[in-house]
């Protein structure tokens, strides 16, 4: 048994046990800052050490299986008190659901002899981001909690806090390291279960609410999956998902359970029917969004989609998932147009950029999937990054609303800026979401109804971002109040994952040809139609040269210095009022015939009626459902 | 080498060019008033008493904006020249844009945020359409290079006649001319000042001049990848499409912002998709 597997899972648990001893707030920071240093450690050590497969057997198999076996019953007897206890009659009969058909798969499937573990380049990228990025925003969390606990007048529970993340993380480290479908699943529900946790934080009425919805929607993503266990084991005796990619098209319906596995990854990514959870789930601390629904929980399902790129590329099955990722892509970035709540836009983002990863995997190519796995990169270090600084932007000024944001970069410029700059890296080049943007509709374009919704969401996207930055990098219209300085705890993250985002942009290259390339090859074989190399990403279909796009920022960097050295300092005044004579401590107001000023405001434009959420939900929710079922019933016939 | 000395030609020849066709519009846009209207080289002599006014800003940074925007603009026009990736060279674009649309934001004058407000709706709009036109020269020479085109064996127009529409349209949007130029414009002073521009003057306001002569350049070399392999027709489709946007300017009144959502996201983006549509299913293609 490789020791950094070892430490991936046991040191999260330990620590979630260290959490609960003492209750100081330094004590917290000092060990989510080990946390942190221990979880980046251990994870490029396994890195560095490579791909391998492990498998337990014996008796160390066979403790490790009773003590899932427990635990799933915990979860089980857990979920019963909990949906009693609040009356939630659907999740109590989901639940039921659960249980009969975990009683089943105990005692009338064959057992296992051995469990699998197998790490491999897209594990190895799924536990640097879940150790880094994660454990950075649980640092976060420590600067973060307090002033949120006193904000909302909740007594101090943060020591359950910690030690649902750490578990959290734990659950996640297990998820993506698993081969075996049983241990997959078991790690699923508890990311599940720490999801309820902590979405219901508040325990406000609010928060109860979406916590429960977050499970119903999850444990129905968890009956799929595990309906797709059975399947896989009475249909074709495979217990692994290698084992799943090995057996390609040896059965009439393999498809079924493909698909059944699918839809909990739908579910687990929040995808439009499932979306409502991860809507919902934007009640939590802003470090449990950032964690759990943008850059760690919600990849997880993306992350089983793209494992089995292989059982479905080139078939009839990728092109209705491809079509399906495209659509939640058009639908989410539409709404997220009509949204003023920061969370929410990003919740929207999260879910689009989700279905662009699972359209792209559904093309199947090794170009579409290689665009998949680089986007959940570059995806997760921005969207943490964002997440981040919309709690501390409501913090600061008090507000989620982005027209409150007005002028943010006079009041507090530093965390104004790294919030530019984390809008800017996903919208615009050479930084990695536009790029696999681009990939993508390169290679949706060979199908054109995927290009179609790509294109039309695509211009979704760049605007409500746009609406986002430049209000933040705008004049103030508003004079909330401000506070004062950014705590180290909160400060530190922010910059690293702005460093990160830099560095990864500026090594895509060696990012690629490590850690992509070669898990894109080893599942869909034959060569990479996708090269980058020395900054130069080539394909059949065509080419960009990151070193230009490079060169050219360097050059106006340097122009800018050069210009600010060379002339004079611009004189500033007022702003043009049409000739009216701005009173002194106003700036933005017009003078009234009699005398009177009135304000001058002007917000975003959001375009509520053209692009109503209600509506443009319903058609999704509808055109999704109905996608599914047809391609159930597809692979029937 | 060869390729700087590519660069520094077009660095050099193309504001040269750009000056003249902003020359000519004012000229001919005169004429068409029954007007004399200004010298030829009108924008060129605005441009060098610009470049010798104060530096007077609204906001500290705001210059910085406009001296990204003239960067990138410059960088598509090199890469189009260059041949490079034609759906690449439209995101390079859009970060002028973006940067334009911020820096008019960040003034902090009520007209410039509301100038940049239309401008976002306008990139709402014409932004699909670019990429469409991209996707159809795809389909049909197979490679989003604008160096696929040079293997052709027809014109991109022949087959893609209702996209050509659509981006006559799309060029009246960028021209900012009527009935598009909602969010700046010389006709619109008494609803917006000057919209997006307000706060800018002095040499910033002449750099927004400079790179309005390379994106002009920009903005007919797109139409002229339309017959790239002949030199003189696709010359013709270019100034055709000038000459297009300077008289619908003059006949037209300027229109809002709605009705141009609403018109590009039904009739012009249907007939994109219709061109595309019946490309991919009669397996068009010039190679």
């Amino acid at each position: 048994m490789n020791i950094y597997v070892l430490l991936l899972i046991a040191v999260p648990i330990i620590f979630a046990v260290l959490f609960l001893v003492k209750n100081s707030k330094n004590y917290y920071k000092a060990l989510s800052i080990l946390l942190c240093l221990s979880g980046t450690v251990v994870s490029v050590l396994l890195t560095i050490q490579g791909t391998q497969k492990i498998t337990i057997s014996g008796s160390s198999f066979h403790v490790m299986e009773g003590a899932v076996l427990i635990c799933e019953i915990l979860i089980l007897v857990f979920l019963y008190w909990v949906s009693i206890k609040y009356k939630r009659w659907t999740v109590l009969a989901l639940t039921i659901v659960q249980t009969a058909i975990t009683i089943y798969s105990e005692l009338f499937m064959a057992k296992g002899e051995n469990a699998v573990i197998n790490v491999d380049k897209l594990s190895l990228i799924m536990l640097l981001i879940i150790n880094i990025i994660g454990t950075l925003i649980v640092v976060f969390s420590d600067g973060y909690i307090t002033k949120y606990e006193h904000h909302k007048g909740l007594k101090n529970k943060q020591k359950l806090y910690y030690s649902v993340i750490c578990i959290f993380l734990a659950a996640m480290n297990g998820l993506v390291l698993s081969d075996s479908l049983n241990l997959v699943y078991f790690f699923w529900e508890i990311t599940t279960l720490a999801s309820f946790l902590l979405i219901s934080y508040n325990k406000d009425e609010e928060a109860m609410n979406s916590g429960f919805r977050a499970l119903f929607l999850n444990i129905i993503g968890g009956i799929c999956f595990s309906v797709g266990i059975i399947l896989f084991k009475n249909m074709m005796d495979v217990t692994t998902l290698s084992g799943i990619i090995d057996h390609r098209n040896t059965t009439a319906l393999y498809t079924i359970p493909v698909f059944l596995l699918c839809i909990a990854g739908f579910a687990k990514s929040a995808q439009v029917p499932f979306h409502s959870w991860l809507l919902g789930a934007m009640v939590a601390p802003t470090p449990v969004s950032a964690l759990l629904h943008s850059s760690t929980m919600v990849k997880a399902g993306v992350y089983l989609i793209v494992k089995l790129s292989p059982a479905y590329a080139g078939t009839k099955l990728g092109t209705m998932i491809a079509i399906y990722g495209a659509l939640s892509f058009l639908i989410c970035s539409a709404i997220a147009m009509s949204q003023r709540n920061a969370k929410k836009i990003l919740a929207y983002s999260t879910i689009a950029n989700l279905g662009l990863i699972i359209s792209s995997a559904g093309m199947g190519t090794s170009i579409a999937v290689s665009a998949a796995m680089i986007l959940i990169i570059f995806h997760a270090i921005s969207k943490a990054l964002l997440f981040l600084c919309a709690g501390e932007i409501e913090h600061t000024v008090g507000s989620r609303d982005i027209e409150d944001m007005s002028g943010l970069v006079h009041k507090a410029p530093m965390l104004a800026i790294i919030t530019a700059f984390g809008i800017v890296s996903m919208i615009l080049p050479p930084f990695g979401v536009l790029v696999t943007k681009w990939i993508s509709i390169e290679v949706a374009s060979q199908n054109p109804i995927i290009a179609i919704l790509l294109v039309l969401g695509s211009a979704f996207t760049t605007i409500f971002w746009l609406k986002w930055i430049s209000t933040i990098l705008g004049y103030e219209t508003d004079k909330r109040e401000v506070h004062s300085k950014m705590d180290y705890t909160i400060s530190i993250p922010l910059q690293i994952l702005s460093v990160m985002i830099l560095l990864t942009t500026i090594f895509i290259t060696p990012i690629f040809n490590f850690f992509v390339s070669p898990e894109v090859t080893q599942l869909l074989g034959g060569e990479n139609a996708l090269s980058i190399s020395k900054g130069k990403i080539l394909s059949e279909l065509g080419s960009f040269n990151e070193i230009m796009l490079f060169i050219i920022i360097i050059v106006t960097v340097g122009l800018y210095f050069l210009i600010k050295m060379f002339s004079s300092t611009a004189k500033v005044t007022n702003v043009y009022m049409c000739g009216e004579n701005n009173t002194k401590d106003d700036k933005f107001s017009f003078r009234h015939s009699n005398g009177v000023s009135e304000k001058a405001v002007v917000s975003n434009l959001y375009l509520y009626e053209t692009l109503n959420e209600k509506i443009i939900i319903k058609v999704g929710y509808v055109i999704s459902i109905a996608l599914i079922v047809l391609t159930l019933l597809g692979g029937l016939l | 080498m060869n390729i700087i000395l590519k660069v520094i030609l077009i660095l050099i020849l193309t504001p040269i060019v750009g000056c003249l066709i902003a020359g000519i519009d004012r000229v001919l846009t005169a004429r068409l008033q029954h007007r004399v209207g200004p010298p030829l080289l009108q924008p060129l002599y605005d441009f060098l008493k610009l470049m010798s006014k104060e530096n007077i800003v609204a906001s500290k940074n705001q210059n910085t904006y406009i001296l990204v925007y003239f960067m990138f603009v410059i960088t598509s026009i090199l890469m189009l020249f260059l041949q490079m990736d034609l759906l690449m060279i439209i995101f390079v674009y859009t970060i002028a844009n973006v940067s334009l649309i911020i820096g008019g934001m960040s003034s902090g004058s009520p007209y410039a945020k509301i100038g940049s407000q239309r401008e976002m709706m306008s990139m709402l709009s014409y932004e699909p359409v670019l990429i469409f036109f991209i996707i159809g020269m795809y389909m049909l020479t197979g490679s989003f290079n604008i160096s696929g085109l040079n293997l052709a064996s027809k014109p991109l127009i022949i087959y893609l006649p209702l996209i050509f529409i659509s981006m006559l349209f799309i060029m009246s949007i960028k021209f900012k001319k009527s009935p598009f130029d909602f969010s700046t414009s010389h006709h619109a002073h008494q609803e917006l000042v000057k919209g997006i521009f307000t706060e800018f003057s002095g040499p910033t306001m002449g750099l927004i001049e400079l790179t309005h002569w390379f994106e002009y350049v920009f903005l007919l070399g797109l139409m002229f990848m339309f017959w790239k392999q002949n030199v003189v027709m696709g010359l013709i489709i270019s100034i055709f499409t000038f000459l297009f946007v300077i008289v619908l300017d003059n006949i037209t009144a300027r229109l809002t912002w709605q009705w141009l959502f609403k018109v590009t996201w039904t009739i012009v983006i249907g007939l994109s998709i219709i061109n595309i549509l019946v490309i991919y299913f009669m397996k068009l293609t010039i190679i």
